[in-house]
């Protein structure tokens, strides 16, 4: 039934405004960044399902490569700094090719670039079997394998936030797990190996093995949007497909291309809030890890004990991650992921605090499985965080850039931990600068994203105040424009008829 | 006259033999040289708590070893007890003798040559048949074996490292050896110095072999040369050709390959059969996936449009 032309307007408004604060209560991204209902199912999980193979592999690859160094060390007689190198120098590239990888994803989309991720790990793991020196490996291995490693990461995450969005935190818990899982999978599948065939062999298998992410991008089906290309110029932004309008997105790619680093994501409060606390978090994250056995040895435990302790940690983040996605997803924490994501950082940065105080090996395994939970939710949020921020339409080149930045923190961490060891020659205060260091980017991360809603209200209450006003003369001026039609079918629109813009879609009735 | 002489042919033919005899034999230990001037003295003292005790004693020279042994005796606390040596398990001859109670203490001492292998093993005091103190004479042993072989390929070259730990003294030189049949033979790369090649350092060594064949496998020793004796340490070292990992790597590749091509087209079968199915109902058909259709059908509160 055609309603007064009044009516509509004041209909549009009340409904859009609650659409509006159902949407702003679960993101402060801006709510009308898609243009078509993520599938949240279906198809969904097997791209999940691929994302875990692709991010396992990315996150798990630099840590079991130092199960070969030894044998490497003593074939190529490097000393063991040199050979550390190569891990590092692997990390370093997968961060750092982030925003290479953004704009790979903008342009083709997750599917070839993540089939050609895993064809480049696949070629640096072989091509560095047949290695002689030490700086023929850094290449292998820690610039083309790292490269392919980033594109690996940057498509798989921005895949997810494509396919999910009332179910996000929960995908994102289930591929995040990929890296624990292939560090407790791959882990003893390399010493087997390294038995077996030695360290050349070992690398050629694992070149073969990390092809399998050519397989997980390919499940990475493309999201086609639920309308004909031709006519709807609006959608074009989301579309994953080249199509007709391919003159478009190559303007639209030149713009890309040319900032690589968008620096106008510093303009964004939430975004700077989460940088900060997502590189104090980085910083000191991973050297607790790498110096764990050391210190339970220093304590007195055997050192296959000490070693069992990081399995501990490991098999406890396996369940940990997929746990609090279920726990984020429901509706009590999903609009306030940000602060559980903070409480997470603080916990984290707590239980390093009071390492120093855990003694005997029983307190150490308590102190390990504390550190796995910790570890798991805080890497299980640390991606939906920003997805939640950003939104999907910028979450690409906000993850490569924030990737990129956390690559000095990540390398500067455990070298500076070590330092700390070196001139103390006492583990503690590792533990004490690592926990001090987290603890205040988790309760940074509070304080500022109490601040952040606050002014997002007042920002909100503010534009809608104007929009109020502005409603009355928006409703005819949209009359007149060339998006009339889209103005005259709301109506029907509103008798619970699908919702796009394309008028071709509303007058054809399914 | 004659039969001076004839005593010195003989003695000089024998040193000859000897010599001979000495080369012949691969055996690890140096002849035992013959002290020049006074050996230097050590002592070992234990004091027991309990019924028996083990006391690893590293010996790297030869050295005149004084062994002491405390005992604070039992219960009730007899004036004269039986003290004993032995070695290996043997009796020492003329090494009983009657103990005396001093200062509420049994004393057992003794002083031991040490000039050659056969002087080493498994010293004890024993007092009665109450109390036992072991000492283990043995030159310092290798801690950090390799159990697992090192895998080499035909035509590479593979390294084989052994190591002395370095708080233990470090032995005058190494030796590698090598198993031939049931006797171990000692590699000399002067005589093969495009395959072998031996590079020392104080506490470690290592054993180059270049050109690897798959007759290469086997088990090496490495012997760290001390003036008393010899320890050795074995390594063993396996050749395979590069198709024993080409084989799995390329039944993954070809799963790969197969998974792919699958994926794809299913996928490509799939939207076939869907395009056909919109083009019969609509010429307008949308291009969607099932999944969306039963999403977009669906209302919920997260919809969002652009307005």
């Amino acid at each position: 039934m055609r309603k007064p032309p009044q009516a509509p307007g004041r209909h549009v408004t009340s409904r859009h405004r609650q659409q509006q604060a159902e949407t702003q209560k679960m993101s402060p991204a801006p709510a009308d960044e898609l243009g078509f209902k993520p599938l949240d199912g279906g198809w969904g999980w097997v791209v999940v399902f691929g994302a875990h193979i692709s991010i396992g592999f990315a996150y798990s690859t630099p840590k079991v490569l130092s199960i070969f160094f030894k044998e490497i060390q003593e074939d190529l007689g490097a000393s063991f700094s040199e050979i550390a190198l190569i891990s590092s120098i692997m990390l370093a590239a997968m961060y750092a090719g982030g925003p290479v990888s953004s704009v790979l994803v903008k342009r083709y989309g997750s599917r070839p670039v993540v089939m050609l991720g895993g064809l480049m790990c696949g070629v640096s793991m072989v091509t560095a079997s047949f290695g002689n020196s030490i700086i023929y490996l850094y290449l292998c291995i820690g610039i083309i394998g790292g490269c392919g490693l980033s594109l690996n990461l940057n498509a798989s995450l921005t895949i997810i936030s494509k396919y999910f969005l009332a179910r996000r935190p929960l995908a994102n818990g289930l591929a995040m797990a990929g890296s624990p899982v292939f560090l407790c999978f791959v882990a003893p599948l390399n010493q087997y190996l390294l038995v077996k065939f030695g360290w050349r062999g070992s690398l050629l298998i694992l070149g073969g093995l990390m092809l399998n992410c050519c397989v997980a991008g390919a499940l990475m089906r493309p999201v086609v949007p639920p309308s004909k290309p031709s006519a709807c110029t609006l959608q074009k932004k989301v579309e994953e497909q080249p199509n007709d309008c391919n003159t478009k997105l190559k303007r639209s790619w030149m713009k890309n291309a040319k900032k690589f680093l968008d620096v106008s994501f510093f303009k964004d409060r939430g975004f700077v809030i989460y940088l900060i606390g997502s590189v104090m978090f980085i910083f000191g994250a991973y050297a607790p890890i790498v110096f764990l056995p050391a210190y339970a040895i220093n304590q007195g435990v055997e050192e296959y004990s000490a070693a069992y302790l990081l399995s501990i940690m490991g098999f406890v983040d396996m369940f940990v991650r997929p746990g609090t996605g279920l726990v984020a997803n429901s509706k009590w924490i999903r609009p306030r992921i940000q602060y559980f994501f903070s409480f997470a950082v603080a916990f984290n940065g707590t239980c390093h605090l009071l390492c120093p105080l855990m003694k005997s090996y029983a307190l150490l395994v308590v102190y390990a499985v504390f550190f796995g939970v910790s570890f798991g939710m805080v890497f299980a949020l640390i991606f939906e965080c920003l997805m939640d921020l950003m939104g999907n339409q910028r979450f690409p080149s906000a993850v490569g850039l924030v990737t990129i930045l956390e690559c000095f923190p990540m390398l500067l961490g455990p070298p500076a931990a070590g330092f700390l060891v070196d001139i103390s020659h006492d583990y503690k205060y590792l533990f004490l600068m690592c926990g001090s260091v987290i603890t205040t980017g988790g309760v940074f991360l509070f304080i500022m994203n109490i601040y952040n809603y606050h002014m997002l209200k007042k920002e909100k209450t503010a534009k809608d105040r104007e929009q109020n006003g502005g409603a009355m003369a928006d409703q005819v001026e949209m009359k007149r424009t060339p998006e009339a039609e889209m103005e005259r079918t709301e109506p029907e629109a509103e008798d619970g008829a699908q919702g796009d813009a394309c008028p071709e879609d509303v007058e054809t009735p399914n | 006259m004659t039969a001076s002489w004839k005593q010195l042919f003989f003695q000089i033919l024998l040193l000859v033999f000897c010599r001979h005899i000495n080369t012949k034999t691969p055996g690890p230990t140096p002849p035992p040289l013959a002290p020049s001037g006074p050996l230097p003295t050590d002592v070992r003292s234990v004091v027991l708590k309990g019924e028996s005790q083990t006391e690893k004693v590293e010996v790297v020279n030869q050295v005149n070893l004084t062994l002491e042994c405390t005992w604070a005796g039992n219960r009730d606390k007899q004036p004269n007890i039986t003290g004993l040596w032995r070695k290996d398990g043997d009796e020492i001859e003329n090494s009983l003798l009657t103990v005396q109670l001093e200062n509420e203490q049994y004393n057992l001492k003794r002083v031991f040559n040490i000039v050659s292998e056969e002087n080493l093993g498994n010293y004890s005091c024993l007092f009665g048949n109450e109390a036992r103190i072991d000492f283990v004479l043995a030159a310092p042993h290798m801690g950090e074996v390799r159990d697992k072989p090192i895998v080499g390929y035909v035509g590479d070259t593979a390294v084989i490292l052994c190591k002395m730990e370095e708080s233990k003294p470090k032995p005058s030189t190494w030796n590698w050896y090598r198993m031939n049949g049931t006797d171990k033979e000692q590699i000399l790369p002067a005589a093969e110095p495009h395959r072998y090649e031996i590079k020392n350092q104080a506490e470690k060594t290592k054993l180059l072999v270049h050109n690897l064949t798959e007759a290469d496998s086997g088990l090496y020793y490495c012997a760290a040369v001390y003036p008393i004796s010899t320890t050795m340490g074995h390594v063993e070292l396996k050749v395979i050709t590069f198709f024993e990992p080409l084989k799995p790597f390329i039944a993954i590749v070809v799963e790969v390959i197969i998974l792919v091509a699958a994926i794809l087209l299913y996928e490509r079968s799939r939207s076939k059969k869907n395009y056909a199915a919109g083009n019969e109902t609509n010429d307008q058909s949308n291009t969607l996936t099932q999944g969306e259709n039963n999403g977009l059908e669906g209302s919920s509160s997260m919809r969002q449009r652009k307005v």
